[in-house]
């Protein structure tokens, strides 16, 4: 590899498109400006459903019912904080990625479907509406799994507008996925296989497959459920020839693998930030696209490991099977990472810092996922606390930590500007700090018996509610920092220069933030996305800085200047 | 080693796909447009299974009701009018295909009488649909659990649900073949470029094929 050519125009670099606030607010078709429409809009509704979530901790301050009024008060707090926080946070968050990064990382100039792409986004907001609205003719309070007959006959007319929230946001994503399944397999640049796409892609990949298949059992099911409430048939209640069963088992064949739909984006998040920060090549990238696959095969057969109390006690031990099986995919990932950060020179970014901030509290909540798949341990946690800690290891532990991680890596792509490290690494310490102490003594009060969605409880769990509660409002805190910091980086943050953090994959090869078209002329692409360490990839890279310009002197991730590649073939990029 | 030269990449042909219809190459956004088509059709697949999967374990648990049904349905017009309109149903997919063969010959002309045709058969389907579903009202087959209704009273919600979302489909199909012939008419498509005609074909047939799986489980045996 003696010639790297790079996208080179007509100009030395691209001028820097000026996107004004109102362009965010129209129609548009440009993949960039839909993906961060899709992140605002579902940074909004973390927002209000960590509104809701610091309502319920305080709640549980104390055992006794002081901040709501009763129980239903109740139930609708944590019905809609599941809902908002699920449907509306984390899968339109990681669309927004997808939607912005996965273009540029194929070198295309948009998705295969603009139109498409902006109808499904379009189709978030009314669904937002809707949600909110819900609350006020009569409240959802069925919780996010909305299990009949809760959902049928004890909750007000408001279940029916979350259920049509929901439906809607189903549509959307499924429009979403086949969007994005067709531009990973068809509209890569010649000279890319599919062995050379980022590892993020592989992960949209492998969750897009997952919504265009699941996404409909929860459609079909919804519709059922929507039925019983206008249409007065009885498909769920089982005293007039119907089965609650029939929504458990449809519902979890969906919601098993959403939960692979929430996280792994964030595993393809990871195995970027993680190879970049550590300048180290991937380890094992074949068996991290493939292990991607297999959890969206494996993870359509193991829900009914959700209805361990209700099903058949016959089927229990295939289902606690299927369900160990799944962690082992996750583990060789687990086990890729660990082997690309080995020997690597790490650089302790905020992007990295949340990255290992997943790893550490994914480990978590995997391992007490195998705990869960055992039949006796999960019959006696069933619905207690201990449930609500595994999910929100893996979710927030996971999934979000992964977003936050993604945001510090691509916030310079996106913006042009760096985000603020010192204010970074406050938000990260704050939020690993506050995450863990809100869900870690969750798994002593579950194990102790503490049922989960009660406002009152025994005084004896006070001690172990009262650490939750204090840390959430610390995990609270520490939200706004990150706002803080978006909003005065924007304003004020170092120019990040196309490639800040010197990486190998296309999206970095175009100017920060990219013109219209992503790339002026065809970008020309590095043969290993995560050939980090070679003298070639050195070139590579001071060949993007001299096209574009280095990053601003001081900003953090730069830590060497451009200086002409070192013959040896160990030059630390 | 290394010696590094940057090449100037000539801004020419772009291969790659942007922004849709205006800058990629046609072939390009026709494969793009039946892969799409093929993986929304599964998605229906798995929501048209869900339906159905509510009817078959009714129909397991309650033989019976089956019986008694199948009794009601040879009454008049019951079974005839159904089997009619499976026939025009399928016939319609037919006409599609001719549809499709007249502008693959370039001949606009032909295609907006077949697909024409396959409007006019989709709406007639619509309304016998219609009503075969009063006759049923009066036989006592309510959506609504109707404890007056007897056997059937938990029956109707089973068969209207499929059914009826199957016939929001054909109305869906019956509108994108009015849009096709629209199409037609202003003139853009060709023998060169026919792929509109062809992904409402996929989505029509999809239709016919999810007819015949209902007509087959609910009517037949």
């Amino acid at each position: 590899m003696a010639t790297v050519s790079l996208p080179l125009g007509d100009a030395p670099s691209a001028p820097r498109p000026r996107l004004r606030v109102s362009d965010y607010l129209r129609w548009s078709v440009d993949h960039k400006i839909i993906g961060v429409q899709y992140m605002v809009t579902a940074f909004f509704f973390f927002i209000v459903g960590g509104a809701l979530a610091m309502l319920i901790r305080w709640e549980l301050l104390t055992p006794t019912m002081d901040v709501v009024a009763n129980g239903s008060q109740y139930n609708t707090l944590f019905s809609v904080h599941g809902l908002v926080m699920i449907f509306l946070w984390i899968i339109p968050m990681m669309a927004g990625f997808g939607n912005y990064l996965v273009p540029l990382m194929l070198g295309a100039k948009d998705m295969a479907f603009p139109w498409l792409n902006a109808f499904a986004f379009w189709l978030i907001p009314p669904a937002g509406v809707l949600m909110i609205a819900s609350w006020l003719v009569g409240p959802p309070e069925a919780g996010w799994t909305q299990y009949p007959p809760l959902s049928t006959l004890f909750s007000g007319d408001g279940q029916t507008l979350a259920a049509l929230s929901v439906h809607l946001l189903g549509i959307s994503s499924i429009l979403g996925a086949i969007n994005f399944i067709v531009t990973i397999l068809n509209m890569r640049p010649e000279g890319m296989s599919i062995w050379q796409i980022p590892l993020f892609c592989w992960a949209i990949l492998a969750t897009s497959i997952i919504i265009v298949m699941a996404t409909p059992f929860l459609a079909g099911a919804l519709t059922l459920l929507i039925l019983d409430r206008i249409a007065g048939t009885t498909f769920f209640d089982a005293t007039r020839g119907g089965d609650v069963l029939l929504w458990q088992n449809v519902f979890w064949f969906y919601s098993h693998p959403a939960v692979y739909i929430m996280v792994l984006p964030g595993m393809g998040i990871l195995s970027d930030v993680l190879s970049v920060h550590s300048r180290k090549p991937i380890f094992g990238y074949k068996m991290i696209a493939l292990s991607s696959m297999a959890i969206a095969i494996v993870g359509f057969t193991v829900w009914a490991h959700h209805m361990f109390t209700s099903i058949q006690p016959e089927l229990r031990i295939p289902f606690m099977i299927t369900s160990m099986i799944i962690a082992v995919p996750t583990g060789i990932k687990i086990f890729s990472w660990l082997g690309t950060l080995w020997g690597g020179k790490i650089r302790f970014t905020t992007a990295m810092l949340f990255s290992l901030g997943f790893l550490s509290m994914f480990v978590i909540g995997g391992i007490t996922g195998v705990m869960l798949a055992m039949v006796p341990f999960n019959i006696h946690v069933h619905d207690t606390y201990f449930v609500v800690a595994h999910l929100h290891f893996v979710l927030f532990g996971g999934a979000v930590f992964a977003i936050y991680s993604g945001v510090y890596h691509w916030f310079p792509k996106i913006t042009g500007r760096m985000l603020d490290e010192r204010w970074g690494r406050l938000h990260f310490v704050l939020t690993y700090i506050g995450f863990f102490f809100t869900f870690f003594p969750m798994h002593f009060a579950g194990m102790l018996g503490m049922p989960r969605r009660v406002a009152v409880y025994m005084p004896e769990f006070q001690g172990l509610n009262t650490v939750a509660s204090l840390g959430s409002f610390v995990l609270g805190i520490s939200t706004f920092i990150l706002v803080y910091n978006a909003i005065a980086s924007l304003r004020a943050g170092k120019l990040a220069g196309a490639n800040p953090w010197r990486a190998l994959t296309l999206e970095w090869a175009t100017s920060s933030p990219p013109p219209a078209t992503n790339f002026i002329g065809d970008p020309v692409l590095f043969d290993d996305p995560y050939g980090f360490g070679t003298p070639a990839a050195s070139d590579y890279l001071n060949a993007i800085d001299r096209r574009f310009g280095a990053p601003e002197p001081g900003a953090p991730a730069a830590p060497r200047p451009a200086a002409p590649a070192a013959p040896q073939p160990a030059v630390g990029d | 080693m290394s010696e590094m030269s940057l090449q100037q990449t000539p801004a020419a042909p772009v291969r790659r796909d942007a922004h849709g219809d205006t800058h990629g190459s046609h072939s390009q956004r026709v494969q793009n447009l039946k892969f799409a088509t093929w993986l929304y059709l599964a998605s229906e697949v798995v929501i048209f299974s869900v339906l159905i999967a509510t009817y078959v374990v009714f129909r397991l648990h309650n033989p019976e009701v089956m019986e008694l049904f199948h009794e009601k349905m040879n009454e008049w017009p019951g079974i005839w009018l159904v089997s009619l309109n499976t026939f025009i149903l399928l016939a319609s997919s037919w006409a599609m295909v001719m549809g499709l063969r007249q502008i693959q010959r370039n001949n606009p002309q032909g295609l907006m009488r077949w697909i024409g045709l396959t409007a006019l058969m989709g709406t007639v389907f619509v309304v016998f649909q219609y009503v075969e579903y009063t006759e049923m009202a009066h036989k006592g087959i309510t959506l609504y659990y109707d404890a007056a209704s007897g056997i059937f009273k938990d029956f109707g919600m089973r068969f209207y649900a499929p059914t009826a979302f199957h016939g929001a489909h054909v109305i869906v199909g019956v509108l994108w073949a009015l849009y096709v012939v629209n199409n037609a008419r202003k003139g853009r498509y060709s023998s060169q470029n026919y792929i509109g005609v062809e992904v409402f074909g996929l989505y029509w047939h999809f239709v016919d094929v999810v007819w015949i799986v209902l007509f087959t489980l609910i009517y037949l045996i």
